[in-house]
């Protein structure tokens, strides 16, 4: 009675060591909803793959970090993970930053992102032997210190000889062209911030980087370690281990002009009216920004948002590998679907296919087999 | 050079504006150094180009110093205005906006389509060691794929900085750029604390064949006579050019016309004696029982010495009489105090099949430093034409 991701264990586990030996020091991303998997479950697994062998040199350090998009995710993940957590999001004197900043219990642990002068003072001055990486503003202009801001941070760090830098983070945009010349121009930044001697100002935190930028950037600059941070890539990257499925919960003949759901609509036609579980709480019908920017693409999100005004939509929900249409809006925990005449009528209890987006659903069981 | 300490300064805008040639020659001889391309006598060699000497004032004080080509487009009143290993300014500054923006404003007023420079920076060291293991190792297939020994904060600031202001880099892979090397190898003179090195603390630095070399030419009785002043250096000349384009014929390049090194001798050379430095431009003449078995045309600018030109014999290889030329030039900049021994351009490949790497591996010999500068760069200033031209140097 549930909407439930099926994960095929040993093909997905082996998807996740192959990745992780491909990428010596990856860091693996667990934030938002857990990629679908859950946060708990996914710091689990990062535990387990810092566990394996992956043959690397020893001191690469893969997967002795994880990185987690928020302060608030902490609690999620420090108990089934042992090793540092870095925050995505960078350190600002206020809210949660701060509680964590002051629990001596996760100071070890804790890796902050510093974009802004004043916070690495402010951050150094409650904490001096804080771990850190120093972000760069990349051209997503999102956050981060700009090539003078950085020049800047010598000094500071030169003043608070405790402080432990543990890097430079880079967080480019999504593919858009090579980002090599990019990084590039900004390594020439980190050069010029003369930060004090030590790993930290060799390392270099990247995202959304392809392995040949990567291999380029290596070749490029010989002494810095690049650490790879990934979500997407390396949790769903082998898509055909992870199933997502629907229950049928109740299937009711239809005729022309029945009137049916919350909302009273008639029928347009005869078929049967199937009740599924999956609905707006798990993200069902609602609809994540797809990144199509493209005329096509705004035209579909309008359509999936205007569900109920003209006729019906397709859901993402198929019998017989053919998505079939919402018969209404979403409800909240699950979805009514109309099956024309002719068409294969499921069974309650049977399982249906549904496409999703794993960052933007949740699922009510996760199946590892 | 600290950049901290010049953080500090304020940063008031800069006036540049055309200055009388002498006044630009005691500025630089009032620095430790500066590229021979910056030198007024350069413009006198260049004649076939429009040349300008440019002050920066802070006030009323001369603070830098730029000497500009201006090259002409082809059929059109409109130039390239071009400073070859320059402006002289202080490259430390982390506002180099107010330098850049009036020399720019300036050469668009004189006609210039775009302005290409060279800023005078190293970015990153390498040793001769990794060099000789780079050429050693496959994988290894540039400079770049090496570690350096250092890479310079000042240098990455001028690089960071130039970009942001619209400046272009003019890159190369794999071999020379049309203009000045980025790449070059250095025999550094004083020790990491500016302390002057003595000659035997140089030959150590140097690999067994390079000191069994300059061993050998003594032995042989190879004896270097070394020119002094502008009229020493006129009257060795022709020895000079005849080996020189004997020299060019076996290794297959364009040599130029005595012409060109009779100007470079009198614009050099003059420059110096005018300062009282008969030594700004020398031969050095290696001969071995009456014959000329090498020649070499060396240049000092304050702590900064460069090997120009160099000619050998195909007779009499054995008695080594280039490794002699090279040592008396190095001892000779030891002597007037030289920090670095400049032995100028080298590729950034290190493929040991490469055309390029035998000219490295005679450099690296010396045991000194591969160096890498900022390279050259270009601010267009009038699109059209800059693209234009960007086209007719592709093509050429």
């Amino acid at each position: 009675m549930s909407l439930t991701l099926t994960v095929d264990g040993p093909r997905w586990r082996e998807h996740l060591r192959r990745t992780a030996a491909a990428h010596p020091g990856l860091v693996p991303v667990v934030k938002g909803n857990g990629y679908g998997f859950g946060l708990g479950r996914l710091a689990r697994r990062t535990q387990w793959l810092a566990e394996q062998d992956l043959g690397h040199e020893p001191g690469a350090g893969t997967c002795d970090t994880l990185a987690v998009g928020t302060y608030d995710e902490i609690g999620e993940v420090a108990q089934r993970f042992g090793g540092s957590i870095v925050v995505l999001t960078p350190w600002r004197p206020f809210g949660t930053a701060l509680e964590a900043t002051d629990d001596d219990h996760l100071a070890e642990r804790l890796v902050h992102t510093v974009g802004r002068l004043e916070d690495l003072r402010d951050l150094l001055e409650r904490r001096p032997r804080a771990r850190f990486v120093l972000e760069r503003m990349t051209s997503m202009q999102r956050h981060g210190f700009t090539a003078r801001g950085l020049w800047s941070v010598g000094e500071v760090l030169r003043a608070h000889p405790g402080a432990r830098l543990e890097g430079v983070a880079m967080h480019f945009p999504l593919a858009h062209g090579s980002h090599t010349s990019e990084a590039s121009r900004l390594l020439t930044d980190v050069v010029g911030a003369e930060l004090p001697e030590g790993d930290g100002a060799r390392t270099v935190w990247v995202s959304h980087l392809s392995d040949a930028e990567l291999a380029g950037l290596a070749a490029r600059w010989p002494e810095y370690r690049f650490r790879s941070r990934m979500g997407t890539g390396l949790w769903l990257g082998e898509r055909s281990a992870l199933s997502v499925t629907s229950t049928v919960l109740d299937v009711h003949p239809l005729e022309r002009g029945d009137v049916f759901g919350y909302r009273g609509r008639t029928a347009p036609k005869s078929g049967h009216l199937l009740v599924v579980t999956g609905g707006t709480a798990h993200g069902i019908g609602l609809e994540a920004p797809t990144g199509d920017l493209g005329l096509r693409g705004r035209a579909a999100t309008l359509a999936r948002g205007g569900l109920d005004a003209v006729g019906f939509v397709r859901s993402p929900f198929s019998i017989d590998a053919k998505q079939r249409l919402f018969a209404e809006p979403p409800h909240m925990q699950a979805s009514m679907l109309f099956l024309p005449t002719g068409a294969r009528v499921p069974a309650v209890g049977d399982l249906l296919d549904v496409r999703v987006r794993y960052t933007a659903t949740t699922f009510d069981r996760v199946v590892v087999t | 050079m600290s950049p901290a300490a010049t953080r500090a300064e304020p940063s008031a805008p800069l006036r540049v504006q055309e200055i009388p040639p002498a006044d630009h020659l005691a500025f630089l001889d009032g620095r430790s150094s500066a590229s021979f391309l910056q030198t007024p006598a350069w413009g006198r060699v260049k004649a076939e180009w429009r040349r300008e000497s440019l002050g920066f004032f802070a006030g009323d004080e001369l603070v830098g110093a730029a000497l500009v080509l201006y090259r002409q487009l082809p059929r059109l009143k409109r130039y390239l205005a071009y400073v070859p290993e320059g402006p002289v300014i202080d490259w430390g500054d982390d506002d180099l906006a107010r330098w850049l923006e009036p020399l720019a404003a300036h050469c668009r007023a004189r006609g210039a389509f775009g302005v290409r420079m060279g800023p005078p920076v190293v970015t990153a060291r390498w040793s001769a060691q990794q060099v000789k293991d780079g050429i050693a190792d496959d994988a290894v297939r540039r400079l770049g794929d090496l570690a350096p020994l250092e890479r310079d904060v000042v240098g990455a600031r001028v690089v960071s900085q130039l970009e942001s202001l619209g400046w272009r880099h003019q890159g190369v892979e794999g071999g020379f750029a049309a203009g000045q090397p980025q790449f070059v190898f250095q025999v550094p003179l004083v020790d990491d604390d500016a302390a002057p090195l003595d000659e035997d603390a140089v030959l150590k630095a140097m690999n067994q064949q390079w000191r069994r070399n300059i061993k050998k030419a003594a032995k042989a009785g190879v004896e270097v006579q070394s020119t002094s002043g502008v009229a020493e250096a006129l009257e060795a000349l022709p020895d000079f050019h005849e080996l020189y384009v004997h020299t060019a014929e076996r290794d297959h390049f364009t040599p130029r016309p005595l012409s060109y090194f009779r100007t470079m001798v009198e614009a050099l050379a003059g420059e110096g004696e005018q300062l009282g430095q008969p030594d700004r431009l020398r031969l050095h003449l290696a001969r071995h029982e009456g014959d000329l078995v090498a020649a070499t045309i060396a240049i000092r600018v304050g702590t900064h010495a460069w090997y120009s030109y160099g000619a050998s014999s195909t007779e009499k290889r054995d008695v080594r009489g280039s490794n002699a030329a090279q040592w008396a030039m190095m001892r000779d900049a030891l002597a007037a105090g030289a920090h670095v021994y400049d032995l100028r351009g080298i590729t950034d490949t290190l493929e040991a099949d490469d055309s390029h790497v035998g000219l490295i591996q005679f450099k690296v010999g010396t045991g000194g430093q591969a160096v890498e500068y900022a390279g050259e760069w270009d601010l267009p200033l009038n699109k059209v034409l800059y693209r234009a031209f960007s086209l007719y140097m592709a093509r050429r």
